[in-house]
């Protein structure tokens, strides 16, 4: 068939997809783009959240239309189900039997509540792999609280390590927690099913989209646990490098980012910017010019601020400097570097044409990536999952239809 | 031929890794196969070692043997000092392929030859390797020699684009996220695509080369933002009011709290929860979009309403409610959480020298296979004897490349 990407890794493998919003689709990704057939179950019903998020092309809203859900459902399949129907249940049953992993990222319970837990799916494959992506983990006195993905970034504990110097905590742009939980879920199936290949095991996982989060965050984790205090916040600075800041350039609303690790760097940035600096007694030192911080962002701000963030990256990346330009959507999508490693991704979508999507952030050298097709439209692949993939008869699949189950 | 030291109840028993480079990318990447039972050999350059091992946090005085930063980014591995720019680590790092399922690395693309790495060499001695190179740009096109620090690659990668600034502040400059992010997304990123590589290679029997641009591991994360642009022709920014509120931080008697109502719903058992105070009746705030307009009012009666309770009063009784309030946690919040207590999330390891650190634990609970702790991470060059000794150097040879600097 000409999806079968047979040559990736995960050639083969098919994952019962049940997640929704991004954490769970950020995982199933992972498996898609390593070549496993991924089934997003959903419904018109119960519509993923990011099927109703902009952007929309031209405004107009629709639930084929989101670029936040054709970004992180590219290369999935999608049934339309009835999950309150109880033959919509059995298909899905029928799915779970015919996969090799589940991934779900629901709130606690709620997964084993709708008749589909670990043990349920154990029955209907034994050495089924299920994954739970919940907010705060399968157990534990908050595990059935609500979790959405903006509120994980101050759950986390990152927004109380974020902000400028004396303010109050900050976000941070994104909902961190999400694909931070959706790539360590999937490190854990990928490890889950080279138990399997081995001693032909199955297992469940519990992710806790907190947990997983917090596993990035040792540096003010640990500055309590074994110091005694956390980091205060700083703004772009390091505790221990100066400089290390985003500083403004010419233009509108336009910044580089300056960094320099040790001696070394610093003496070949001041080079550049001024050489007086270079044999400034107040920045000879890293610890010096940690503590003189203030008047060395001063220096530098102003060198950069008659500059474009492209001549400060050229000018300083050619003296060794570690200087790039804080990059925008528009800057991203047209620069030459991406463009050259084919990172994004056009592909044609039955209603929003072909638009360009983030693509594979790796590669594989001798069996290659590709995202095969476009997001799916909801329920654009029911025929094909109950036909090739369940065995249904034409019969079968009329009588679910015509009994509103596949909607 | 090299001892093992897992077992196996762990998922990834057997799997052979070896690491090297530099810093957060590499040394989280393999961390996440070693939590798992690989078996993952570092090398440290010999009398330096890991940057994480000067960046602190220590108990006490500075002490590269006992950062935190170290020590958690290398738990379950063991540790061998050997100068990779030597033709004698060259041949040290061949015998070490020799046996091994999965090198992760982030030398410089430059530098990949001249410390031995060469992929194709390396798997002509053993097929079924996968070599994982972390690189700031990838391994080709303009950039890829460009010197990017852990902050150049989150303006570069543009999630710096979309934080700093707003309402009041727009001359703040964009704002980074603490820490090293832009390291540890490369080392997820890069435990994924290994992994994947691995389960084929033990299928196919051929391993192959893997590569991670951590520019692109960050564009790759930026939600809805990139999109705005391909698909509207807008380009999202940090600056001004954010589209819909509630979303956003209140000060209580005793921290901060995050309030989110992003559905109606949510908002209506929120004014239910206030006690229906009449500002929430007012037209300003009929709908989250109003609610974002008019947010410098309503910031001020959420923020009266928010400075007469607790943080934990607040978040516990709006959760009862179903509305998805956050604490803004601070370190000591994590540490002592009744939750992640009973989780079982955070783990004490000895350090090594008499002292006790207590870090983050399981990222995930496998049933069968768990994420466990069976070593703390290793002092520089603990494993280089043992190590060299199973791969076939005797105490002689040992003696004479300690000797010259080779090894440590």
């Amino acid at each position: 068939m000409s999806d079968q990407r047979t040559t990736r890794p995960l050639a083969g493998i098919r994952v019962a997809d049940f997640t929704w919003v991004w954490a769970g689709p950020f995982c199933t990704l992972q498996l898609a783009h390593l070549g496993a057939e991924v089934i997003r179950v959903e419904s018109a019903s119960r519509t993923c959240v990011t099927r109703l998020l902009p952007p929309w092309p031209d405004g107009q809203p629709g639930v084929n239309r989101s670029g936040y859900f054709n970004q992180y459902n590219q290369g999935k399949r999608s049934i339309a189900l009835d999950l309150k129907d109880a033959q919509g249940m059995q298909v899905a049953r029928d799915l779970i039997r015919q996969s090799d992993i589940v991934v779900e990222n629901f709130a606690a319970g709620v997964f084993e509540r709708m008749g589909l837990g670990y043990s349920v799916c154990r029955e209907l494959k034994s050495d089924v792999i299920l994954i739970s992506m919940s907010g705060y983990g399968a157990s534990g006195p908050e595990s059935e609280y609500v979790s959405y993905g903006p509120a994980q970034v101050p759950m986390s504990g990152l927004s109380s390590l974020t902000g400028y110097r004396g303010w109050r905590p900050m976000h941070i742009g994104i909902s961190y927690g999400d694909p931070t939980a959706g790539l360590q879920g999937a490190v854990a199936v990928l490890a889950a099913l080279i138990h399997r290949r081995k001693t032909g095991e199955g297992q469940f996982i519990d992710l806790s989209q907190w947990e997983s989060t917090m596993a990035l965050l040792p540096e003010g984790i640990l500055a309590q646990s074994m110091a005694g205090s956390a980091p205060e916040r700083d703004g772009n600075h390091d505790a221990l490098w100066a400089p290390h800041a985003i500083y403004r350039c010419a233009g509108d609303d336009r910044w580089v980012s300056i960094a320099a690790a040790d001696d070394d760097e610093w003496r070949r940035l001041a080079s550049v910017v001024d050489p007086a600096l270079a044999s400034d007694p107040r920045f000879a030192t890293a610890a010096l010019r940690k503590q003189n911080e203030d008047a060395l962002d001063a220096a530098i701000g102003a060198w950069c601020a008659t500059r474009t963030a492209e001549q400060t990256r050229d000018i300083l990346q050619a003296a060794g400097v570690a200087a790039y330009p804080v990059m925008t959507a528009k800057d991203l999508h047209d620069d030459p570097h991406l463009g050259s490693r084919r990172y994004f991704v056009d592909l044609p979508h039955p209603e929003v044409g072909t638009r360009r999507h983030m693509g594979i952030p790796y590669k594989l050298h001798r069996t290659p990536l590709a995202v095969w097709r476009a997001a799916p439209c909801l329920g654009e692949d029911t025929d094909y999952v109950l036909r090739e993939v369940l065995g249904y008869d034409e019969e079968h699949v009329a009588a679910l239809r015509d009994a509103g189950t596949l909607s | 031929m090299l001892q093992t030291s897992s077992n196996g109840r762990d998922a990834l028993a057997g799997i052979r890794v070896i690491e090297c480079g530099d810093f957060v990318a590499p040394s989280f990447a393999a961390k996440q196969l070693a939590d798992l039972g690989a078996d993952v050999i570092k090398i440290e350059t010999p009398g330096h070692g890991d940057t994480a091992r000067r960046r602190g946090p220590y108990a006490g005085e500075p002490d590269p043997e006992r950062s935190g930063f170290y020590l958690y980014l290398n738990t379950n591995k063991r540790g061998i000092a050997v100068d990779l720019q030597r033709r004698e680590g060259h041949e040290i790092l061949a015998r070490l392929a020799r046996d091994a399922d999965l090198i992760i690395h982030n030398v410089a693309p430059d530098e990949i030859a001249a410390q031995g790495l060469d992929d194709a060499t390396l798997r002509a001695a053993n097929p079924r390797l996968v070599v994982t190179s972390i690189s700031p740009f990838g391994l080709d096109g303009p950039n890829r020699d460009l010197r990017m620090h852990d902050i150049n690659l989150w303006a570069g990668g543009g999630a710096a684009s979309l934080n700093g600034g707003g309402p009041g502040s727009d001359d703040m400059p964009p704002l980074k996220g603490f820490g090293h992010q832009a390291g540890f997304q490369a080392g997820l990123n890069a435990a994924v695509a290994a992994l994947g590589a691995v389960y084929g290679a033990l299928i196919s029997g051929e391993g192959q080369l893997v590569e991670v641009s951590m520019q692109e591991c960050i564009t790759s994360i930026l939600e809805m933002a990139y999109e705005f642009y391909p698909y509207m022709g807008l380009v999202a920014s940090r600056l001004g009011h954010k589209p819909i509120q509630p979303l956003d931080f209140l000060e209580c008697k005793d921290g901060w709290i995050f309030i989110c109502c992003v559905e109606e719903h949510q908002w209506q058992r929120f004014v239910d929860l206030a006690g229906n105070p009449e500002w929430a009746s007012m037209e300003l705030f009929e709908n989250r979009i109003a609610r974002a307009a008019n947010w410098d009012a309503l910031q001020i009666f959420l923020g009266e309403y928010a400075a007469e309770r607790t943080v934990d009063e607040l978040y516990h009784a709006a959760q009862a409610r179903r509305i998805p309030f956050a604490p803004v946690s601070t370190m000591g919040d994590l540490l002592s959480s009744e939750h992640l207590k009973v989780r079982g999330f955070f783990v004490t390891i000895d350090d090594g020298a008499g002292g006790d650190v207590v870090m983050p634990g399981a990222p995930y609970v496998h049933a069968t296979t768990p994420w466990r702790i069976r070593k703390r991470a290793p002092r520089l060059g603990e494993d280089t004897d043992s190590v060299l000794a199973d791969l076939g150097y005797d105490a002689a040879t040992r003696e004479r490349l300690r000797a010259a600097g080779v090894i440590a």
